[in-house]
């Protein structure tokens, strides 16, 4: 007995070497492999001995080291095996019976046979640990089946005490655990409420979720995961169309961990909704140069042993809800805002950064590839940075984006393209090929924004032939583009309308538009006022909203000394949402005052 | 070829793949199959350079090198300065990205990322079969040609291809990212591509050939341009060939698409390799080598017959190097470990038809026949350019000697006879009427008897002007003609009419200078004569002189006979008689109005002598009419035109009118004189020269002594003259000489001309 004893002291003390060792490697990552199989070898031997009621302790706590070891390589299934064994070994113990059931039924018995002994504390933070491979494993329903159990209201109540203090009666040396069971149990609890929560939120029962998540925010746990549970909470008040009070969440999140840019970008979304564009172009901002730290990718560890939360919340919910967009997306989406807002000089700063970053060899695009990403195709990218360069007056810059843009497409463009509008029937048999004319179309409207882009460069440098040079490119791009439909009755001008369901073709009739605005208004100011009035109209047939081509239309009629019809041309203008940059009124051509030509058409007195 | 082998490394696992990096770094990927782990580990194999003749040195490679751990791992590849490595991992195939380690840190990598494709399990097959041809499938694709290094590690598995079959397959995103695209073929069968530096890039199926890829690489098929590959070459194990590219002719309206063309070899495709035409390969047992320009992709998924090349057992090759002798060589390892040089032989080596793309040949042949049109255009300028300046300068070597003769000419000698001068003028007086008015008209003759063409730019300047006024105040009084010379070949003469004066209206004598001027407008362009001072050039010919012998009207026995030959003379005759009468007397009436008269005198001897020289050679007997002949003749390069009478120099008497309505007589007599000095006697001929007008006798008497003095000029140039003063005897004797006459004649002697 003695010598038997001495043996279990041998390894009580050769476990307590271990988790000492396993401190030690604690700032490091990952648990080194041969740690666990230190553990295992040592749980072998001491399993080769039958289970008695004096080392079960010893026995239970090597099983519980082992476990959590195993657990934080993700080597679930060993763990659940370790722990079945380790129930079956109890139960033995007591002689109780064997039978095959579920896990939370096993451990129920198990506890429950060894109630009101010292080994009941031990064997309470068994359960625990499937509960963390449960969760690690994204299996959600047991969770909810074992926390309405006793178990776990025993577990709850029972783990915080101090489970030394039996302990110490018996041995000399105590068996040291890897983690504090205690610890282990809050980090399970929070964990389990925002993976809860994220399930509710994504199943869009938000309002079920939120009370348990204001609740879990007051839980003593990691800062990262309090804040998650404010951006969750956050995230239900959205659903719950607050988003004043998800602010507040949002606000708090980020009160709790600075680093929380998911809270970031959550807040510019709803700004951007409430349209708050200065504050969102803050929040952009500062999301952008928060994503550009370098922990930023992997939230702080600290204070959290062994198991890292992170291996707990392994939901693709949740992962869903926390993902933010990289970096060079964000840097986009404020460029574009600063361009729509008149902040011309940043956005055209952002815009260039962004460029740039696209180039340099090393940047953290496939840095963390989980991060989705909403850049525009590349194309589309450098035709915004063009026209944000000509609003900040810089044509020869924006000029060289636009050539860049139309040697790499213009090779890959055919002599025509027709594009045949679908039959209702067979709509799933051509959907491969429309698929590959609307690439093409893509690219053909790419061509033409540039020729297009680089005209009004021209206009801006007052180079008139130029610029009617690169419309008149601009328009013989466009022609290209056939439409195939059957109903061959209905007008011209409606088809544009009818068939600009998709956006492409809008664009494509807008593009037209603004290249004979733009063409006529070269041509008037080159003193040719036919061919600028035919331009113009056909302009305005193209895009009946038109403002620049409807006001010039009016002007150059004016100088044609055609004064009623000047006068009858009414300038309706309809604001333009929805499109890309390159394809919006330019604001930087030859000016001219509507009030001034208004003016004179007043004094030309009734028809 | 020879090999040398210098170290044998050895490593605890199977080698599944190895690339060179920096600093002659091995950077070597092992897996062992049945534990499914791998080391990376680096060693530089050239630091322990064994001695070739000790033999290769052995390298024991252990754990301690790895630098990287992980999984199955099968490729590796360098892109600049990131390490790419692909491997199965679970149930998916990982892409990773490790940066490359500073040089003073070499173990530490740090991983930039990592993409994962999940495995397709049923067309995995097991690893036996597989295991060789893991090497090199996965390649870097660059846009354009692949940066430029000295590192041949940096250039292993780079590819450039063409920009628009680059642009079909990866997306206008890559390309305008300029970024590099990653391809590889996976054992499934899938070959995959993953662009490099754009962000959000994921990893895209481009095909999938159906069987395990066995060869992924780019060629340049066909072209001989070796910088851009036009293809890329995949081959599969069981001997599926797909080549990739441009097909311009694919679709209806005129854009490219990218076509795959799929062929078969007789398989198992152990290991590949590509060059610039032909696809090697070995089946094991069997080195083929199958030409790609073959079938250009018409025989989709025909089975093709490569050609042998009889070498068994390779199971690497390495990319065919050519000679400088145009012989190419594989290098090839056998099964055995044996490295062997394969040479590959020359005479099939024939390069295939390869048919290029209607449309592009006729681009080409556009744009040849534009360049040919071009350099027409430019060699027709060129020619006629060439043309101009030969005539240029044909013409201005004709002028330049014409220059050099004229110039001559005037510097030799100025008092050269006329006649000798190889370009000279000569000048006829002559009287016309014209609508009642007599004028003077004078016909000068340009005479060129020089070998040289006078040609256009050549201008005659005559200047007329009287031989009383000096250079200085001839501005008035003399007038300048002009006459363009068109082609005056040698020997040819021109012909032009000068009008000199009207009758009475002038001053006799006349000076005629007659000047040759050459413009270079003619040769030159305007604005290249802009920065010439000069742009013409005169050069004086000779000078002529009209005296009143020349200009005598009416010349003949009788005036009054031949002036009745017609009414209007008749008429003029008339008035002018009675005009004349009234001032000064009648007509012939020499004993009642006031007649001058003057004589020159000259020794019958010399004058024999000279008209013998001349033409009229005449007997003694004749030698008043012969020297009334001479006086009449032309004199100085000038004749007298039509005259009253052929016929007329009977008798040693002539009567003739002057411009100013005089009547003039010259009689020759014979008169001798006795020298009281010497108390002989001579006999002297005497010219006599009587008018009513004092100035007519004056201009005769200049104009007679002026031949004389001519003539005894050109005597002494012959002759040494044997009687100095000859022309000293001649005096001036006249009835009634006043100071009119003294004066006239005293102005004349002044004249340099006459040198008395």
């Amino acid at each position: 007995m003695h010598r038997q004893q001495s043996l279990f002291d041998y390894w009580t003390q050769e476990n307590n070497d271990l988790v000492k060792i396993c401190k030690k490697h604690e700032g490091q990552k990952a648990v080194g492999p041969h740690l666990t199989s230190d553990f295992q070898k040592l749980l072998r031997k001491i399993q080769g001995v039958p289970p008695e009621t004096d080392h079960a302790q010893l026995e239970l706590s090597v099983v519980y080291n082992a476990c959590i070891c195993f657990i934080a390589q993700s080597q679930f299934t060993e763990a659940e095996l370790l722990l079945k064994q380790a129930a079956e070994r109890t139960l033995q113990m007591k002689g109780e019976s064997l039978c095959q059931l579920d896990a939370p039924i096993v451990w129920m018995t198990a506890v429950k046979s060894v109630k009101n002994t010292a080994l009941h504390r031990f064997l309470l933070f068994l359960p625990c640990l499937q509960w963390a491979i449960w969760l690690a494993t994204c299996q959600l329903k047991p969770i909810e089946d074992f926390q309405e159990t006793s178990l776990f209201e025993a577990i709850i109540g029972g783990v915080g005490g101090e489970f030394g203090e039996h302990a110490k009666e018996k041995f000399r040396i105590v068996p040291t655990l890897v983690m504090d069971p205690k610890r282990l149990v809050e980090l399970l609890q929070i964990c389990s409420v925002i993976a809860q929560g994220a399930e509710k939120l994504n199943e869009g029962r938000g309002s079920e979720a939120l009370p348990r998540l204001q609740a879990a925010s007051k839980l003593p746990a990691p800062k990262a995961l309090v804040a998650y549970t404010h951006l969750l909470s956050g995230s239900c008040l959205t659903h719950m169309n607050c988003p004043q009070m998800a602010l507040q969440c949002y606000k708090k999140a980020l009160e709790t961990d600075a680093q929380c840019v998911y809270a970031l970008h959550q807040s510019s979304r709803i700004y951007s909704e409430l349209g708050n564009a200065q504050a969102e172009i803050q929040a952009l901002h500062i999301l952008h140069l928060t994503l550009l730290l370098p922990s930023s990718a992997e939230p702080s560890t600290a204070g959290v042993h062994l198991l890292s939360p992170f291996l707990l919340l392994a939901s693709q919910s949740l992962k869903n809800l926390l993902s933010v967009p990289s970096p060079l997306s964000v840097l986009h989406k404020l460029a574009l805002k600063c361009i729509l807002n008149i902040r011309v000089p940043e956005g055209v700063k952002h815009y260039l950064d962004l460029l740039a970053a696209l180039h340099s060899e090393d940047h953290h695009g496939v840095k963390v590839h989980s991060e989705f990403s909403t850049l525009p195709r590349l194309p589309k990218l450098y035709l915004e940075a063009a026209v944000a360069l000509l609003m900040a007056q810089r044509p020869a810059d924006s000029m060289a984006l636009c050539t860049e843009v139309i040697e790499t497409t213009l090779e890959l463009l055919p002599e025509k393209l027709v594009i045949e509008e679908p039959e209702e029937g067979s709509e799933a048999l051509t959907q491969g090929m429309r698929e590959e004319g609307e690439g093409t179309l893509a690219v053909f409207l790419w061509a033409a924004a540039a020729y297009l882009l680089q005209g009004h460069c021209y206009s801006q440098l007052k180079d008139w032939k130029q610029a009617v040079t690169h419309y008149t490119r601009c328009v013989n791009m466009l022609v290209k583009v056939h439409f195939k439909r059957k109903d061959v009755q209905t007008e011209v001008s409606k088809a544009g309308r009818h068939l600009s369901q998709t956006a492409d073709l809008h664009i494509l009739q807008r593009l037209k538009g603004l290249s004979l605005a733009g063409r006529g208004i070269s041509f008037s100011q080159m003193d040719h006022l036919k061919e600028a009035l035919r331009d113009l109209q056909l302009s305005l047939q193209a895009v009946p909203e038109g403002i620049g081509a409807g006001l010039w239309c009016g002007e150059v009629l004016w100088r044609l000394d055609r004064k009623r019809e000047a006068a009858a041309r009414s300038d309706v203008s309809l604001p333009t949402v929805g499109l890309p940059l390159y394809a919006q009124e330019p604001s930087f051509g030859p000016s001219l005052d509507p009030t001034e030509l208004r003016h004179r058409i007043q004094k030309l007195g009734p028809v | 070829m020879s090999f040398i082998l210098q170290a044998v490394l050895q490593f605890p696992e199977e080698v599944v793949d190895l690339i060179e990096s920096h600093n002659k770094h091995l950077l070597i990927a092992c897996s062992k199959l049945h534990l499914d782990n791998f080391f990376l580990g680096h060693i530089s194999p050239y630091s322990s350079s064994a001695d070739a003749s000790s033999g290769p040195a052995e390298l024991k490679i252990s754990s301690e090198f790895c630098v990287l751990g992980g999984h199955g791992l099968s490729s590796l590849l360098l892109v600049g300065s990131t390490l790419l490595t692909l491997g199965q991992r679970n149930t998916s195939w990982m892409l990773t990205l490790y940066k490359l380690p500073q040089p003073e840190q070499p173990s530490s990598y740090e991983m930039l990322g990592s993409f994962s494709l999940p495995l397709l399990s049923p067309v995995l097959l097991d690893r036996t079969e597989t295991e060789q041809t893991r090497r090199s499938l996965l390649i870097c694709l660059h846009s354009g040609s692949p940066p430029a290094s000295n590192d041949s590690y940096l250039t292993h598995g780079q590819f450039g291809i063409q920009p628009v079959l680059f642009k079909l397959l990866f997306g206008v995103d890559a390309a305008l990212a300029r970024s590099p695209v990653l391809l590889w073929g996976l054992p499934d069968g899938r070959l995959c591509f993953l662009p490099l530096h754009l962000p959000g890039s994921q990893i895209r199926v481009l095909h999938s050939l159906e069987q395990p890829v066995a060869f992924v690489g780019a060629s340049v098929v066909g072209e001989t341009d070796p910088g851009l590959a036009q293809c890329l070459v995949v081959v599969g194990e069981r001997g599926r060939v797909v080549l990739i590219r441009t097909d311009r002719s694919g679709s209806e309206t005129g854009g490219s698409t990218a076509g795959f063309a799929e062929r078969c070899v007789p398989g198992p495709v152990k290991c590949c390799s590509v060059d610039n035409n032909c696809l090697y390969y070995s089946t094991g047992s069997d080195l083929l080598r199958l030409n790609l320009l073959g079938s250009s992709g018409r025989e989709d998924g025909a089975v093709q017959m490569p050609t042998t090349l009889n070498v068994c057992r390779i199971i690497a090759l390495v990319a065919p190097t050519c000679n400088p002798e145009g012989g190419a060589q594989l290098i090839g390892l056998s099964d055995r470990g044996k490295l062997s040089g394969i040479k590959l032989p020359v005479g099939e080596q024939e390069v295939g038809f390869y048919q290029l793309p209607a449309t592009q040949v006729g681009r080409s042949v556009k744009d040849l026949l534009s360049a040919i049109g071009d350099i027409c255009e430019r060699a027709s300028a060129l020619k006629t350019v060439i043309k101009s300046q030969n005539v240029s300068l044909k013409r201005l070597n004709q002028v330049v000697n014409i220059c050099l003769l004229l110039k001559s000419a005037a510097n030799t000698d100025e008092h050269r006879p006329i006649k000798e001068k190889p370009i000279r003028c000569c000048a006829t007086a002559e009287w016309s009427r014209l609508l009642l008015k007599d004028s003077l008209n004078l016909t000068c003759v340009l005479e060129n008897s020089s070998p040289y063409t006078l040609e256009r730019g050549w201008t005659l300047c005559i200047t007329v002007s009287p031989l009383s006024c000096s250079p200085g105040e001839g501005d008035e009084t003399s007038s300048t003609f002009a006459f363009p010379v068109i082609n005056l070949s040698p020997g040819g003469a021109l012909e032009v009419s000068v009008p000199v004066a009207a009758a009475g209206d002038a001053a006799f004598p006349l000076t005629v200078n007659c000047w040759l001027v050459f413009s270079l407008l003619s040769v030159l362009e305007e604005e290249d004569l802009e920065s010439l001072q000069s742009r013409h050039f005169t050069f004086p010919l000779n000078s002529l002189t009209v005296d009143w012998l020349h200009i005598l009207r009416e010349i003949g026995p009788t005036v009054s006979q031949k002036s009745q030959g017609s009414t209007t003379d008749a008429i003029e005759e008339f008035v002018s008689s009675r005009r004349i009468d009234g001032h000064k007397g009648a007509n012939g009436g020499r004993e009642n109005a006031t007649v001058y008269s003057t004589s020159v005198r000259v020794s019958p001897e010399i004058l024999r002598d000279t008209l013998k020289t001349e033409r009229f050679g005449l007997g003694t007997s004749d030698l008043h009419l012969s020297l009334l002949n001479w006086l009449f003749e032309s004199h100085g390069g000038v004749k007298m035109g039509r005259r009253g009478d052929q016929d007329g120099m009977r008798s040693s008497e002539v009567h003739a009118r002057s411009p100013n309505e005089a009547t003039v007589k010259l009689s020759v007599k014979e008169v001798s004189r006795t020298f009281p000095s010497n108390s002989g006697k001579e006999a002297h001929v005497e010219v006599q020269i009587e008018s009513s007008s004092v100035a007519a006798v004056c201009g005769l008497h200049h104009a007679v002594l002026r031949r004389m003095q001519v003539h005894s000029v050109d005597a002494l140039n012959q002759q040494i003259l044997k009687s100095p003063n000859i022309l000293e005897r001649c005096y001036v004797s006249s009835a009634q000489m006043n100071s009119v006459l003294l004066d006239v004649y005293q102005k004349l002697r002044e004249n340099r001309l006459l040198m008395i």
